[in-house]
């Protein structure tokens, strides 16, 4: 399958203070696509997604270093105008955000500030996204009353389409529907699915049914690290490393032990698998090693080769912008954890 | 158990008693006031104690209006200075300042806050004095001879003087009161505005604002009642000559707190003297009560605007 990239994630990195929310990633989303970021809470899913429009910056403390590039342009490159980034990038947050003005105004908020003065225009804008969004015919007869006194759910409804009115190329929406009653956030998932033709979609979501529902494609962060990520059916059916499996089982999650440390640095392929082979060999079942390589090619051919000798691989992470990281468990026909 | 409800109930009784006694307060000092001033309400008519400009106790003239005039002049100069200065620096401590800057701020802020009265008054006479009387008087009645501006007063004590004064002490008040006001506005709702691309001023001035204005409103109340009631620093700078009428921000205003502090407990051989400036303090306190009357009377409608739509 042929995927266009739109956010291309380089080497990312954030942190708060001293604490690393996010930890060298890597990743590229596709487009036209309904991304979600999964993985328990306090893992980074918020954190990496308010990095692609910036909001990030604004928090006290926040260092970001890495690449994201949107449209193959860096996004953290001092040239590029925030402003014009964020129209891009429609957000959707957590709890609805209306400002307090009226619905009519809520929506020509966005337009006005870029620049549309025109009425006529305000108009048009205006009912096209609260029909996009399925809300026209519910507040249609009092756009000027005051937006925060719509339902909860309507709300959330009124900022998608405020969001749709700068018209942007992604949507992003942090958990949009964890505040709304069962049967708005079914109206804002279905808005979502009909919404993908147009626009890239990256969810953050900790409901793995809403993930399974909506989502193409799916990102597993746990601690700021990226453990998975892939097709949706081919993560959330047969996810490849243990923590995925765990928490998608509602396990859980905890370091493995480990119990031998292999450094393979400055070996090439196979000579470091070779070794590693060894290694195993020596180690009891159901024991844990951790394999230390510093080229891309080993990360990648290295699993590959000890999945087919029937051990189990556990993660495969980068941990820097040279080293990766493969935790392999000796194979006895199951899992010791 | 028992003993839990007789606490409780003599805890509420108490704190009942000791609110009753601070709400009756306000209302025991006006009484009394309206009291003091009964004998000369009796005597001379309302309607000239208010509108005669003619104040010669001996001769048993009372007119407050220049008294009343000096008010409203010394406290609306006060406010079109202090108001749009402090809110902006309000916001720029809240929204635009380091966490570093804001440390540094707020203490500063606070400081002027609670620096004495007496201390801004000489200021007022070491430094605001000379920049009236040197620079801005010259400069306006050149340039724009008409009616705020033209003034044969050429001492510097005058309303604008203290109209500067008291801004400078009144803005601490309401920038410490906005920025914290400015602070309560959500975090996720300028996230709102800022991710549809716009820019943080914006965001502050079609968001923020608009959320916080009640609180803007209220603390621009508190700092008016202030310098409607400030009394030492605006005696000493603002000229508090007697027989003007002010016309001009130029001119010597005495408000009527000066008027009270200045002439109360002094020549009280005079008849109606005491109760003149009795109801002058009375006049103050209505004038006072009048306005934070306003005041929350717009904060009301807004609320009510907003909650209803």
């Amino acid at each position: 399958m042929e995927i266009k990239t739109h956010i291309s994630v380089k080497n990312l990195n954030i942190w708060y203070g001293q604490h690393q929310a996010i930890n060298n990633i890597s990743i590229d989303i596709p487009d036209k696509k309904i991304t979600a970021i999964i993985g328990p809470s306090g893992c980074g899913k918020s954190t990496l997604l308010k990095s692609f429009n910036r909001l990030i910056e604004l928090q006290d403390g926040a260092k970001v270093s890495g690449k994201v590039l949107v449209d193959g342009e860096d996004i953290y490159d001092p040239k590029v105008e925030v402003t014009h980034l964020r129209k891009k990038m429609g957000l959707l947050s957590q709890r609805p955000q209306v400002l307090p003005v009226s619905i009519y105004e809520n929506v020509a908020y966005g337009p006005r500030i870029h620049g549309i003065k025109d009425k006529k225009k305000l108009d048009e804008i205006v009912q096209r996204y609260l029909i996009e969004s399925n809300l026209w015919d519910e507040v249609r007869g009092r756009l000027n009353s005051s937006a925060s006194k719509l339902s909860i759910g309507q709300q959330q409804r009124l900022c998608l389409a405020r969001g749709l009115a700068v018209e942007p190329e992604v949507i992003l929406g942090d958990e949009p529907t964890s505040a709304l009653d069962p049967l708005s956030a079914e109206c804002i998932e279905q808005r979502l699915l009909e919404l993908k033709n147009k626009y890239t979609i990256v969810l953050v979501t900790h409901i793995l049914r809403q993930a399974k529902r909506l989502a193409d494609y799916i990102i597993f962060l746990y601690l700021g690290n990226l453990i998975e990520h892939g097709p949706a059916e081919e993560v959330l059916n047969n996810p490849k490393y243990l923590k995925t499996k765990n928490y998608l089982e509602g396990k859980f999650i905890e370091e493995p032990k480990i119990n031998k440390e292999l450094n393979l640095k400055r070996t090439a392929y196979p000579n470091n698998f070779v070794t590693a082979k060894l290694a195993l060999g020596d180690l009891e079942f159901g024991h844990i090693v951790k394999i230390i390589v510093d080229n891309e090619s080993s990360a990648i051919e290295i699993p590959k080769a000890i999945e087919h000798e029937g051990h189990k691989i556990l993660e495969v992470r980068k941990l820097n912008q040279n080293d990766w990281e493969i935790v392999v468990q000796k194979h006895n026909g199951g899992y010791v954890i | 158990m028992n003993i839990r409800i007789i606490k409780e109930n003599l805890v509420r009784r108490t704190m009942f008693g000791l609110c009753l006694f601070v709400f009756s307060l306000v209302f025991l000092m006006a009484f009394g006031l309206y009291q003091k001033s009964k004998p000369i309400l009796a005597i001379i008519s309302l309607k000239d104690l208010l509108f005669s400009s003619i104040w010669h106790p001996t001769q048993g003239h009372f007119g407050l209006s220049s008294f009343i005039a000096g008010t409203f002049w010394v406290t609306a100069i006060a406010v079109i200075i202090a108001v749009p200065l402090s809110i902006l620096t309000a916001i720029y401590v809240s929204e635009y300042a380091s966490k570093r800057v804001r440390s540094f701020a707020k203490p500063i802020i606070d400081l002027l806050a609670g620096i004495s009265p007496i201390i801004f008054g000489v200021w007022g006479i070491i430094a605001v004095v000379p920049l009236v009387r040197d620079y801005l008087m010259p400069f306006f009645t050149k340039r724009f001879p008409f009616f705020p501006f033209v003034s044969d007063n050429y001492t510097g004590f005058s309303a604008l003087t203290g109209g500067i004064v008291l801004a400078v002490m009144t803005f601490p008040i309401i920038i410490s009161v906005v920025e914290e006001v400015l602070r309560t506005v959500s975090f996720e709702i300028r996230e709102a505005s800022l991710s549809l691309g716009a820019t943080k001023w914006q965001t502050i001035k079609y968001v923020v604002l608009k959320k916080a204005r009640p609180g803007i409103i209220a603390a621009v109340i508190l700092g008016v009642s202030r310098a409607f009631g400030e009394t030492m620093a605006v005696l000493m700078v603002a000229g508090c000559a007697l027989g003007v009428f002010p016309k001009s921000i130029f001119d010597a205003a005495y408000p009527l707190p000066a008027l009270i502090a200045n002439t109360y407990g002094e020549m009280m051989s005079i008849p109606l003297y005491d109760s003149a400036v009795l109801l002058a303090a009375f006049i103050l306190l209505i004038i006072t009560a009048l306005f934070n009357m306003a005041g929350w009377g717009i904060l009301l409608h807004i609320e009510r605007k907003q909650a209803c739509g």
